[in-house]
């Protein structure tokens, strides 16, 4: 296949952004289009890829690689596999959806698409970087657009999230900054897949760099690894990182809740397999079973909190934290079952809640407020959105043959085959979370659509043609990865076992 | 010997070009009775034009010193060219002051192009007295220029204050090149770094190890000198008040011109002393220790300059400490000692060009807008003037040190030069220190954009707002594609090579 697509799926949504801007200011009709086109383009191209992508090898893909800043090393590298294409599509999926979920915006309109699909821009570019300089770049372009979608067009305390969630972020990237810097040094390039194959020689110690490999009685893959690990760990959240993520998933407009939590919070994920865990392999498996204990923390605290949310926006948001914890307890298991229960946790994750977020927001729009204990018997008015909300709940509750069972079951399976018996302790303790998942999601049914009707909301019209059509596709995955997993499981197979391999854990 | 004065006239062609414009912008004033003022600005542009043609020509020639004095390398031509550029900007935003119509002002553009020959002479000699008169020149300008306001509480105290503080610093400096003369018998840099040439003792190799107590007091004297040009802490008191009472234009030459010209004034004493190929062991170790109080200067610097920054409600005494700390952030590349550290200190000037020409060119835009510098005024202006704002965005971006811009790619220099220099916790600091900047950063754009639409029209100068378009365009293009001005601070280290001195 041609190595220019993955640079077309990223750079379309520029060319988007520029037509926009281009386009008179009262011309939303047109603006729309040229995002839906601008949008719907790279999901084509991001399909054309996944199918037609190799699933026997663990080699990067589609790669292209130019010279950039040639005076530091840096080029233009871009590739993708197993791990990072799902991610891909996904990104082109929601954000496509992400359009027409927002054609209620009438505030500025123009300067939201170009923003929307500036974001695009950044998001993809991530997932696709093999270049580390040009991974940071990508990072923080996809902060400014995300600031001024918050801040601009969010909820009533949209400023302070906007800047909470920047600054929250940026500390991270700091971090990550210094690391890189450190690591380029000791390595002398910029490529992390040429990292990786130093660190598996053993030959990215920092032992060449003036304090010689260890910096205040700490080896120096130690503080790369935390200092990656926590920048990394912001954008996922973990638990104690994660509180930016309440305020700024309730103060954003619905399409770009979807897009943060469904998207955003991946890059966490991703930047650990990808730019963190392999480059530091050894530091990894020292703090693996910390990593563990992070993840169940996320899993408990999540489900309890969300437990005690009357705002159901912040419910949905605390669930977030809850079901990412999965994925940090997959990975730092260690194995090939919970390696893969997590990469796939982080698709299923990416519809779940981006349905969930889609679902609070068509009540939202009806009844201006989000307060769980505010409604009542809504099944009666609005049936079809009982229904679809049922599937979503059911789907991010892991109920058995939706897709986010799938990805649990093997995160959990996978952690308790670890090499490290503590692990199994860790397994039996997020079961708890799964227990109050189910709880909060099944109460808030109740409370929502079940009981006696509320009178105020009796004549709430049902969902319309354009919300069902932006959930079709969501719910559809969540059911269809839950009875063919392999479509995913497959493409991520080899570029699992390979990571897995890389660093250090058992097959 | 004739021969060579005329050679040595030759090469001061650009300095020589300079002052015969200045006088020229004075004479046409007065010819004028001051009625004229506009053609005086096109005057200057013409000169400081000519004179950037003549440095142009200078390109690549070969590093050497004429009339005993004066060093013609392409360090030097680095900053006068960057002087250039910074004037002519500045002179597009007094000929768009929109509150400067009622002065007379043609002596400001003879005081101006007065302060670039200061600049001239200061960045391009070994010579400490040279050097020192360069910097009196820039400084006697400056006064007067903070002052031009005369009817004016803030600006006259502007002026009394940065006179006061300058008259002290440049005794304090005087001093300490009054010691070090005293201690290697020679006030030529390069004769003190390298010693024992041409009759003079030991020069400074001696001297460090008998008495290594006078030179730290001597050096220590000198830096803090230049650490009051370029505004470091603690030498920075005079920075936000001098920087608020001013002209804005004048303002901008002292945050942007004067600031670079005292990073290259003090980038070449650090350099020919203690960094240069040809200097002796004993006096490059002692350098290193230099270093390590310039990056403690740094440190504390950049942690003040950020701080003092987020309490701030006027965008002008904002900017003003964000200059601060963003000197803070150059001394980290001086504090490496290295060639790769100067550099980076060099790409970030050039990087702090582009974006702080911006956020002054802004500031003196909507001073004209609302007549008033808070940043409160600003609210939901950035929907009425949206390219002006969203360039400031590119800037404030640039300033915070986030990609893809100019700012970023200087900042990543500077913190791997540092980290290369074992000055990781430095760049730590310096890290963290970005973060802070973003709060306060930030804050102008939640004005400008996360308010309803302002009701006040935006002003039409659309030769302006097209500069500072421009100057935001520049602050993207130039980190996407770097190798112009990293090639250009690399030419720029025959400095430290054996050609020059």
């Amino acid at each position: 296949m041609d190595s220019t697509l993955l640079t077309w799926i990223t750079f379309i949504p520029l060319i988007g952004t520029a037509v926009i801007m281009c386009l008179p200011q009262r011309a939303l009709g047109a603006v729309k289009v040229v995002s839906l086109v601008a949008t719907f383009i790279p999901l084509v191209l991001a399909t054309v890829a996944y199918v037609g992508f190799d699933k026997t090898t663990e080699q990067m893909q589609l790669v292209a690689n130019v010279p950039w800043i040639s005076g530091l090393g840096v080029n233009y590298h871009v590739g993708v596999d197993g791990l990072s294409l799902p991610l891909v599509w996904l990104t082109t999926l929601l954000l496509f959806i992400g359009v027409p979920a927002s054609f209620g915006i009438e505030k500025a309109g123009r300067a939201y698409y170009a923003l929307l699909l500036l974001l695009e821009v950044g998001i993809v570019g991530v997932f696709v970087s093999l270049d580390y300089f040009l991974f940071y770049v990508y990072w923080e372009i996809m902060l400014l657009p995300m600031y001024f979608l918050i801040g601009i067009w969010g909820g009533p305390r949209r400023e302070y999230a906007a800047i909470k969630f920047f600054l929250y972020t940026l500390a991270g990237s700091v971090l990550m900054l210094v690391a890189l810097v450190a690591l380029r040094l000791s390595s002398g390039t910029f490529s992390i897949l040429e990292m990786v194959d130093m660190a598996q020689a053993g030959a990215l110690t920092g032992a060449n760099l003036p304090f010689g490999g260890v910096l205040l009685g700490m080896k120096f893959t130690t503080w790369v690894f935390w200092f990656l690990f926590v920048a990394f760990a912001i954008k996922v959240p973990v638990f104690p990182f994660h509180t930016w993520l309440p305020d700024a998933h309730v103060q954003a407009p619905t399409p770009i809740s979807v897009i943060l939590a469904g998207i955003l919070l991946k890059l966490g994920g991703y930047g650990m397999l990808r730019a963190c865990f392999p480059i530091v392999p050894d530091a990894f498996r020292t703090f693996a079973y910390a990593l563990g204990v992070l993840g169940v923390i996320s899993i408990i605290y999540g489900a309890f909190v969300a437990l005690g949310q009357t705002d159901f926006k912040r419910m949905v948001a605390y669930s977030s934290v809850s079901h990412m914890g999965y994925v940090l307890l997959g990975f730092a298991a260690l194995t090939e079952w919970g390696m893969s229960g997590a990469a796939l946790q982080m698709f299923n994750h990416g519809t779940s809640s981006a349905a969930l977020f889609l679902v609070v927001g068509v009540i939202y729009d009806r009844a201006h407020h989000r307060d769980l204990n505010g409604f009542g018997g809504l099944s009666q008015p609005m049936p079809v959105y009982w229904g679809l909300t049922t599937v979503a709940f059911f789907a991010a509750l892991g109920l058995p043959g939706m897709a986010g069972f799938v990805s649990e079951a093997l995160t959990l399976v996978g952690a308790y085959d670890s090499a490290d018996p503590r692990f199994r302790i860790l397994v039996l303790l997020s079961v708890i979370g799964i227990v109050i998942t189910a709880g909060f999601l099944l109460w808030a049914m109740q409370r929502v659509f079940l009981g006696s009707l509320n009178e105020k909301y009796k004549d709430l019209p049902d969902i319309n043609l354009r919300e069902i059509l932006c959930q079709a596709p969501l719910l559809f995955l969540c059911v269809a990865l839950g009875i063919f997993p392999h479509f995913l499981l497959d493409w991520m197979e080899p570029s699992v076992r390979h990571l897995v391999g890389l660093l250090g854990g058992a097959g | 010997m004739a021969n060579a004065y005329l050679n040595g006239l030759a090469a001061i062609a650009p300095e020589l070009v300079l002052t015969g414009f200045a006088l020229a912008a004075l004479v046409f004033d007065l010819a004028t009775k001051g009625r004229d003022s506009r053609r005086v600005g096109y005057l200057t542009l013409v000169g400081l034009a000519l004179t950037s043609l003549l440095l142009v020509a200078q390109w690549g020639e070969p590093s050497r010193t004429v009339l005993g004095m004066v060093t013609v390398d392409q360090f030097g031509n680095f900053f006068k060219l960057f002087t250039c550029a910074s004037l002519a900007v500045v002179v597009v935003f007094v000929l768009n002051d929109r509150r400067e119509r009622r002065h007379g002002i043609g002596e400001y553009y003879f005081l101006l192009l007065g302060a670039a020959v200061g600049v001239f002479f200061m960045v391009s000699t070994n010579n400490l007295l040279l050097l020192m008169l360069g910097l009196e020149l820039l400084s006697l300008a400056s006064y007067s220029l903070a002052g031009f306001h005369k009817g004016e509480r803030k600006s006259a105290e502007a002026a009394m204050k940065y006179v006061v503080f300058g008259g002290l610093s440049a005794g304090i400096m005087l001093y300490g090149i009054s010691l070090l003369y005293g201690l290697t018998g020679t006030i030529d840099l390069a004769v003190m770094a390298t010693g024992g040439t041409g009759g003079v003792p030991a020069g400074l190799v001696g001297q460090v190890s008998e008495n290594p107590i006078p030179v730290a007091v001597a050096v220590v004297l000198i830096l803090a000198g230049f650490a009051y040009k370029v505004s470091l802490v603690p030498f920075h008191f005079w920075t936000p008040d001098v920087y608020e009472g001013a002209p804005t234009p004048v303002t901008t030459f002292l945050a942007v011109g004067s600031k670079a010209a005292g990073f290259g004034a003090l980038l070449r004493f650090v350099g020919v002393l203690f960094v240069h190929e040809d200097v002796q062991e004993a006096v490059r170790a002692y350098g290193e220790r230099v270093g390590l109080l310039i990056a403690l200067l740094a440190a504390v610097t950049m942690t003040v300059g950020n701080l003092s920054a987020l309490r701030q409600k006027s965008l002008k005494r904002m900017l003003a400490y964000s200059s601060i700390a963003h000197a803070g952030y150059v001394m980290i590349g001086v504090a490496a000692m290295t060639a790769g550290g100067f550099e980076a200190a060099m790409y970030y000037l050039a990087a702090y060009y582009f974006m702080n020409l911006g956020a002054f060119g802004f500031l003196l835009y909507f001073e004209g807008v609302t007549g008033s510098d808070a940043i409160e005024s600003l609210e939901g202006l950035g929907w009425r003037a949206p390219v002006v704002s969203i360039a400031m965005v590119v800037f404030l971006v640039s300033l915070t040190g986030l990609p893809p811009t100019v700012g970023f790619y200087g900042k990543y220099l500077l913190f791997q030069e540092g980290i290369a220099a074992d000055l990781i916790w430095l760049v730590v600091i310096a890290g963290l220190n970005s973060v802070i900047s973003l709060f306060y950063y930030f804050r102008v754009v939640r004005a400008l954009f996360l308010s309803k639409p302002a009701e006040r029209e935006a002003a039409q100068q659309p030769a302006f707002v097209g500069l500072l378009a421009a100057l935001g365009v520049a602050t993207v293009f130039f980190a996407l594609f770097t190798a112009p001005l990293v090639d250009w601070a690399r030419r720029s280290m025959d400095l430290l090579s054996a050609a020059s001195g």
